[in-house]
């Protein structure tokens, strides 16, 4: 089983409901999930199909009532949704969702009286209790159907519109899909945590991966005010995921990461389906103070000389643990001289609230020539300053301030049209390339 | 070695280097030291730029004048290959190149299917990050101009990561056969390509002849998204009559609208300055009435007092209050005033660019059970 293919157990998934929300959860073996008014399934029913497969939840009477806590949801049964026999099956015949195949409608709303619930000739009652009872969403959407009194008099425009309203309401399916970077943006996003995203978008991030010509084998400089989701962008790009625990990437690449508090926030990669040790290897942190004040070589060599493996061995419990923990500060510190003062790096990707004419102007003297430098900001008067800031200085090449934005359409023949509302977000990029100026040229 | 697929430090004779002239004006060039780069501004010889980093500035005395003309020289990467490369069709520009591949999550893992090349625009920005490309074109002059820029740029080869194969899709479908027009080269007992592609993209007048062909290249166990690329909305509609029939499903059609903005600068002027300005204006004004006046009551009294009004004149030229440089040309940023940073838009934006509709799909929606139970008792086991 590949888990960048298949569900597979221990990983992150995010899982997409009827009414749009979304949810990140972890397949935990023999665990079940809870999925509100939509129902419960056990993990063990879903694990082993592909990612992005639909599952619905079902009850056929035999599941045990929960005696310690009559509130909590049971756990039902899964089977698939198979969208491609109702679609290919189906729809081959009739434009219409299998439901409405076989019910009469109207060419206008003209005969319809609106007498709000009354025309549902089952009770509140009985819906529930064939929600208890048995009954997929799709079971009990068509009985409201059957009692409907009025239904016949709705234009097929309106019919549609009920079913999926009433899908939304009553269905007990969900999509299991890969948590991409994209997906986590979306549903941090949904969740309104959009300052802390900095109000990104999905068309931004991936303009700016592109600009930034973003791949494996670079070795990038990065700020990233999000807690890891820019990383998780780069990450995602350059690498694609690491197909079991522990693997190996398919190419090399490293993410230097400048941060600004004392210890680096990148806490949104613990979501991630990258193992600590993959972050590891291919993620470095440098406090900014450290970057830009790094310890001398001579200092370092000074205040530690690591010893010989076999003078090691012999150490005493206590000294040899004291060792190690010198060891690691020594080569800690030889890794902020090599990162601070030799590298050069292959692009600058910043997405960040500190002022940044000065911080792109610094961070960039370590950026190769012809490398692109992106930032992405939420507002365009920070990105305007910087390009001003940029233009009067000779090691950049053309800083253009861009914006890129989706517009969604809704999507059925002959109904096509943009969404009425859409997310006003979405911030704005800085693209400018390192150069190295020439010399006045001598008559 | 391809300078598209991996980061040089310096520049090397043989290299293809892009010469940044403007922003809208960025010239490839194949370096050659017998070679000279001419622009309006003057001569650049290509040795000036052998054993130089990428990214340098190459500057020159232009003959005769005394100015100096510069240009940079830059490593390609597939944006700054759309700003420059020669058109041979419309191309994909990098707002939408760029979503469609964040939207189809495209990753070194990713298995591309492409059609029809045409210029390779986006096929250059797909080789930068997929683990494997195949590209189809079915007009054989572009299909051999393409192969031939592809192997220049070394994208086609056997450690590399493109194929382009010479085809009709909508007529003979996606599947490459040994003895089919194509840059793949055959093992001794390959008889065909195992494609399996898990992401397409088709930017073709008639995308809904090629999907029905898709069956035979998607890969069958995982989630597989397309996308396809059209400029009007009957062509989308078309498209989704299509992907239905044929299984694929989260349908999503999109427009991306992407913007340039130019960095400027507005003078900032005060209202208050404005109303000095006229206040001085009138000012100055009386001051002549009355000097024309003193001057016609001396001219009328015969009073000579004619090298007084000579010495008034300058000085209240001089005193004029301008504090916006009316009449003189004024640079924007002059340091003299004060000015606002603004920004303007691209005096022309590229409107519609086409449709994007988004479709997804999974074949097979099975698991294996044994596999699930093996794993569920190893590890109790543990
Ligand atoms: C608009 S161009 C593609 C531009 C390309 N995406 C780029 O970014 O440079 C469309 C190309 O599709 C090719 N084409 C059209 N129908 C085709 C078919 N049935 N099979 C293969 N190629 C086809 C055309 O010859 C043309 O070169």
């Amino acid at each position: 089983m590949d888990p960048l293919k298949q569900l597979a157990f221990d990983q992150h998934v995010i899982l997409r409901l009827p009414s749009g929300n979304r949810k990140i959860v972890q397949l935990k073996p023999n665990s079940s999930i809870s999925l509100g008014k939509f129902g419960a399934f056990h993990v063990n029913d879903i694990v082993g199909y592909p990612l992005g497969t639909t599952f619905e939840i079902y009850y056929d009477g035999t599941h045990e009532p929960d005696l310690k806590n009559q509130n909590r949801i049971p756990v039902g049964k899964i089977r698939l949704l198979s969208r491609t026999e109702n679609e290919t099956g189906e729809r081959e015949q009739s434009p219409l969702p299998a439901e409405l195949a076989n019910v009469l409608s109207s060419a206008n709303n003209q005969k319809l009286v609106n007498l709000g619930n009354d025309v549902q000739g089952l009770s509140m009652a009985q819906i529930e209790d064939l929600k208890n009872q048995t009954a997929s969403g799709e079971e009990i959407i068509a009985k409201m159907i059957e009692n409907h009194g009025s239904f016949d008099k709705k234009t097929v425009y309106s019919q549609e519109k009920y079913l999926k309203r009433k899908k939304q309401k009553f269905s007990k399916f969900f999509t299991a899909e890969y948590l991409s970077s994209s997906a986590m943006l979306q549903f941090l996003l949904e969740k309104g945590d959009v300052q802390r995203v900095m109000d990104m978008s999905q068309e931004s991030l991936g303009m700016l991966l592109n600009l930034a010509n973003i791949r494996s084998n670079g070795t990038y400089l990065c700020v990233d005010e999000t807690g890891g989701l820019l990383v998780y962008f780069l990450l995602e790009r350059m690498f694609g995921g690491a197909s079991e625990a522990g693997a190996t990437a398919i190419g090399g690449g490293t993410i230097v990461v400048v941060h600004e508090n004392e210890h680096p926030n990148l806490d949104l990669l613990k979501f991630s389906n990258y193992p600590e040790s993959f972050l590891k290897d291919h993620i470095k942190t440098v406090s900014l103070l450290d970057f830009f004040e790094p310890p001398s070589s001579q200092q370092v060599e000074a205040a530690f000389t690591p010893l010989p493996k076999d003078q090691v061995r012999s150490l005493k419990a206590g000294k040899k643990n004291a060792y190690y923990r010198r060891l690691k500060w020594y080569n800690n510190q030889r890794q902020i001289i090599t990162l601070a003062n030799e590298t050069e790096y292959d692009a600058l990707v910043i997405a960040s609230t500190l002022h940044l004419p000065q911080l792109v102007q610094r961070l960039s003297t370590r950026v190769h020539g012809s490398r692109p430098v992106v930032c992405y900001s939420q507002y365009k008067e920070t990105l305007l300053e910087l390009a001003h800031a940029l233009y009067d200085d000779l090691r950049f090449l053309a800083p253009t301030i861009l914006e890129t934005r989706c517009r969604p359409y809704q999507t059925v023949r002959g109904k096509l049209h943009p969404l009425m509302t859409m997310h006003g977000g979405g911030g704005y990029l800085l693209w400018a390339h390192r150069v190295i100026p020439a010399a006045e040229p001598a008559i | 070695m391809s300078v598209f697929s991996e980061y040089k430090d310096c520049i090397a004779e043989g290299d293809l280097v892009l010469v940044w002239i403007s922003r809208d004006n960025i010239k490839p060039i194949k370096v050659d030291s017998n070679e000279v780069f001419n622009t309006r501004y003057g001569s650049f010889p290509h040795e000036m730029m052998i054993g130089k980093p990428y990214g340098s500035q190459i500057a020159i005395r232009t003959k005769g004048t005394n100015k100096f003309a510069f240009i940079h020289v830059l490593q390609p990467t597939p944006e700054l290959w759309t700003l420059s490369l020669p058109h041979r069709t419309q191309i994909v520009y990098t707002p939408d190149s760029s979503y469609i591949m964040e939207r189809l999550n495209c990753s070194p893992r990713t298995r591309a299917v492409e059609a029809g090349t045409g210029s390779g625009s986006f096929s250059h920005a797909f080789a930068r990050t997929v683990g494997h490309l195949y590209s189809y074109e079915f007009h054989q002059p572009r299909y051999e101009e393409a192969l031939r820029e592809f192997k220049e740029h070394g994208l086609v080869d056997i450690d590399k990561n493109v194929t382009i194969t010479h085809r009709d899709v909508c007529r003979d479908g996606f599947r490459i056969r040994n003895g089919d027009v194509t840059s793949h080269l055959f093992g001794e007992n390959e008889t065909e390509v195992a494609v399996g592609a898990d992401v397409v993209f088709l930017d073709l007048p008639a995308p809904w002849d090629a999907i029905p062909h898709l069956e035979d290249v998607i890969s069958k166990d995982e989630k597989v998204g397309l996308c396809c690329f059209s400029p009007c909305i009957e062509q989308v509609d078309k498209t989704i009559e299509v992907l239905n029939r044929y299984g694929w499903s989260d349908l999503q059609m999109v427009e991306i609208q992407g913007k340039q903005f130019e960095s400027r600068r507005q003078m900032v002027r005060t209202l208050d300055d404005a109303i000095e300005r006229l206040r001085d204006v009138k000012r100055r004004k009386n001051e002549g009435l009355e000097r024309r006046k003193r001057m016609c009551d001396s001219l009328l009294n015969d009073q000579p007092e004619a090298d007084e009004t000579v010495e008034k004149r300058p000085i209240t030229e001089k005193t004029k209050f301008n504090p916006f440089g009316k009449g003189a040309r004024v640079k924007e940023g002059d340091a003299n005033y004060k000015w606002k940073q603004v920004t303007k838009v691209e005096p022309e934006i590229k409107s519609h660019t086409s449709y994007l509709t988004f479709a997804f799909k999974v074949a097979n929606q099975i698991r294996n059970e044994e596999a699930i139970q093996r794993i569920l008792e190893s590890s109790e086991s543990k």
